[in-house]
């Protein structure tokens, strides 16, 4: 097929079915759009670099971009989710032949509310450290532990968790990658109060929960290997956007955004102001150029070297404009409420900017990533590395 | 008409410059330069020119291989790479303002070209020269490769003048930089006016994105042995670069690094294509590459350690390079009022 026809193609589709969806405001649980979301999937434009066994059309990458710019021009959303959906590539890349199937159709269409079941009070930026246990029972594996800084786990159908099998294998060896049910006796969501005063995360109690034996994802024990394809997607996603204003809206922090709120403040004229709000603009654009140059380079699960910057550029750019923000406002931002919309986006963005330098792993370990696997410098050394597991707590 | 290249001539080209600099301008050939009194390597010059790079953006009617600032910028990041001397931002500004002969022998890499701002421009060249009645008169200021100049071209709104080697004379400064020399050019006589002033602010965009290329090239190689070298070096036991200190520094400035690269490959495809975005990015360049390469050729001779602060190492020719690239066509702080006056304009 040539461009010109696939650029027909999908015009015509979406000239034809594309009538409006209702906004998405959470990143998790049951996507709103689903219903839009399951014609896209249907019609094999949701994931359009994967075969069409997938619900795919086997376009190449070029061509999958030409069925994104049309979605982006209709204002549509749902396309490029074999690049974006963290959930669905997971699941293509390892999923069981038998869950495969019931799992994949339902994250391309939102049907499913998903949260992630990674960190642990004693496992942070150590996430091997893991303590939650995975059992072997009949017909699955029943879970004990506690999991942490749970985004949407209140509205979850499934968790994607990582849980020790093997207490006798060095710490990153005996660990298991599942999507375990979230709707279950045994599992108990309670939410935490953040840093901006609200309550986007949960800790999660496990207490002898189920999971089937197709939950499996990779092999037993191979969870870590499975992670890091989960990571690479879920900080690409990071790099790519990060809320910067209360409401969620992205256009409270575009270019003119910033500039805008320069000229509202009657300080565009002043030229420390103009060096500082150029700054962080021009932060902003290297960024998305640095990321469209490293999706050019960005196979289907693997990750790009310039990938891994994004995040750390990311941080960088909303913690400045959160500084900023707050120096342009000046008293102003002593406040907040509703009626102080601007200093509550201003301080907002200066404290919620950690959620992108410190989740999804610190700009720290972020950095130790860079060096070690883009840049191939030795690694730290690490005294617990090669030590079974058991051995390890018992030391402590 | 510009020439459109395929990725892989692309490629083609830029790894034959790189071997080329390889053989004929490594570290020591450098060096050699630098202690000359023009730095210039004239054989390395034809060398350059016979490969097409002399007169890639000359059009083919005039000898030249008709390319566009993409295929330039590439370039650029090899001759930056390696610190090479060749008068190549000179000559693609150059190649911008001329025609006919001119164009034919630059091409070749028979002329070479020297080009001052007559007037307020942005780069760094003070030029006080006055032309009335055909005759100039004054001193262009700091001008790249005037040292070696057999043509001077003055360049302002008003027009394009030329200005033969019989009717100035340079002199050479002592610059930090020894692998990018700039002269004064004492102008006493009669100009030809070449073109009108219609073409400078496309001439001086590719000069401000070969600069670019230079420094993206320049902060990656000095990323690179750095790095390499914190693979090797080993302290207490253990290869420097396995310590966080170091590991967390190289990781920042490979985001630097590869932003300079996103942006001078940015600005130089707005360029080709008359992009919309076109003042915003080349603002973007005129500040990010320089500011990029100057923090990587920085921390680069810190993370070196002691070693790094001897002549004998290259680390600090690449801040020199650095930071006279910093200077050359306008600061940063310069170009950062400049990309915020671009995005004014835009929105």
């Amino acid at each position: 097929m040539t461009d010109e026809e696939l650029k027909a193609e999908v015009t015509a589709w979406l000239a034809a079915n594309w009538r409006g969806a209702p906004p998405r405001t959470e990143r998790f649980g049951r996507d709103p759009r689903a219903e839009w979301l399951a014609k896209v999937r249907d019609a094999g434009w949701a994931a359009p670099r994967w075969p069409a066994q997938w619900y795919g059309r086997g376009l190449s990458d070029a061509q999958a971009r030409i069925v994104e710019n049309c979605f982006a021009e209709a204002g549509a959303p749902g396309t490029g989710q074999d690049r974006s959906n963290l959930w669905a590539n997971t699941a293509l890349a390892h999923a069981s032949e038998t869950f495969k199937p019931q799992i994949v159709p339902k994250l391309l269409a939102g049907e499913v509310g998903m949260c992630l079941l990674y960190s642990e009070p004693g496992a942070g930026s150590d996430l091997a450290a893991i303590r939650t246990r995975a059992d072997r029972v009949e017909g699955g594996w029943r879970v004990t532990g506690q999991k942490v800084w749970t985004s949407g786990a209140h509205i979850a159908d499934y968790g994607m968790l990582i849980a020790r099998t093997d207490w006798s294998a060095p710490k990153h060896k005996g660990i298991s990658f599942f999507f375990m049910p979230m709707r279950q006796k045994g599992v108990d969501v309670r939410p935490l109060r953040q840093i901006t005063d609200e309550s986007h995360f949960n800790e999660v109690f496990i207490d002898d929960a189920f999971i089937p034996e197709e939950n499996l994802l990779g092999n037993l024990g191979g969870g870590w290997g499975v992670l890091q394809t989960a990571l690479a997607y879920e900080r690409s996603v990071m790099g790519d956007a990060a809320r910067g204003a209360r409401s969620g809206a992205k256009e409270a922090h575009g270019d003119a955004a910033l500039l805008e709120l320069a000229r509202e403040a009657g300080k565009l004229s002043d030229p420390v102001v103009r060096q500082d709000v150029a700054q962080v603009i021009a932060w902003r654009m290297l960024n998305s150029l640095n990321t469209r140059r490293a999706k050019a380079e960005l196979g289907q699960g693997t990750s790009s070297s310039i990938m891994s910057l994004g995040k750390l550029a990311m941080s960088r750019i909303l913690h400045e404009e959160g500084r900023v923000r707050t120096e342009l406002l000046g008293p102003e931002s002593l406040l907040q409420g509703p009626d102080h919309p601007r200093a509550e986006d201003a301080n907002f963005l200066s404290l919620n900017a950690y959620f992108t330098s410190i989740g999804g792993g610190t700009d720290q370990i972020q950095r130790n990533i860079i060096g070690e696997r883009v840049l191939d410098l030795p690694r730290e050394p690490e005294v617990d590395r090669d030590v079974a597991f058991s051995t390890v707590i018992a030391g402590r | 008409m510009t020439q459109v290249m395929t990725h892989e001539e692309r490629t083609a080209l830029r790894d034959s410059v790189r071997r080329l600099l390889a053989d004929r301008c490594a570290e020591a050939d450098v060096r050699r330069l630098m202690d000359t009194d023009t730095g210039h390597d004239a054989a390395l010059w034809r060398a350059l020119a016979d490969l097409g790079v002399a007169g890639m953006l000359v059009g083919e009617a005039h000898g030249g291989s008709g390319l566009g600032p993409v295929e330039l910028e590439l370039v650029m990041e090899e001759i930056g790479a390696a610190l090479s001397s060749a008068p190549m931002i000179s000559t693609a500004i150059a190649a911008k303002l001329l025609d006919g002969d001119r164009a034919r022998a630059l091409a070749a890499g028979e002329l070479i070209v020297a080009v001052a701002p007559l007037g307020a421009w942005d780069w760094t060249g003070q030029s006080a020269v006055r032309i009335s009645n055909g005759r100039a008169q004054g001193v262009a200021r700091f001008t790249p490769d005037g040292q070696i100049a057999d043509l001077a071209l003055l360049a302002g709104e008003d027009g394009v003048y030329a200005v033969e080697r019989a009717a100035f004379t340079a002199t050479p400064l002592p610059v930090f930089d020894r692998t990018r020399r700039l002269a004064d050019l004492h102008i006493d006589g009669p100009v030809e006016r070449i073109c009108d002033g219609s073409r400078v602010a496309g001439a001086l965009a590719v000069g401000l994105v070969a600069l670019a290329g230079d420094q993206a090239g320049g902060a990656r190689r000095v990323l690179d042995f750095t790095v390499e070298y914190a693979r090797e070096r080993r302290q207490f036991g253990r290869a420097i670069g396995s310590f966080q200190a170091i590991k967390h520094m190289a990781a920042d400035l490979l985001l630097e690094a590869e932003s300079a690269t996103s942006a001078a490959r940015h600005a130089a495809a707005q360029l080709a294509g008359d992009g919309a975005d076109r003042e915003v990015a080349l603002a973007l360049a005129g500040f990010a590459c320089a500011d990029a390469y100057v923090r990587c050729a920085k921390d680069g001779v810190q993370m070196h350690g002691g070693i790094a602060f001897t002549w004998e190492h290259p680390a600090h020719l690449y801040l020199r390079r650095a930071r006279s690239g910093a200077q050359l066509f306008g600061d940063s702080r310069h170009w950062r009022e400049r990309f915020i006056q671009a995005l004014e304009a835009r929105s």
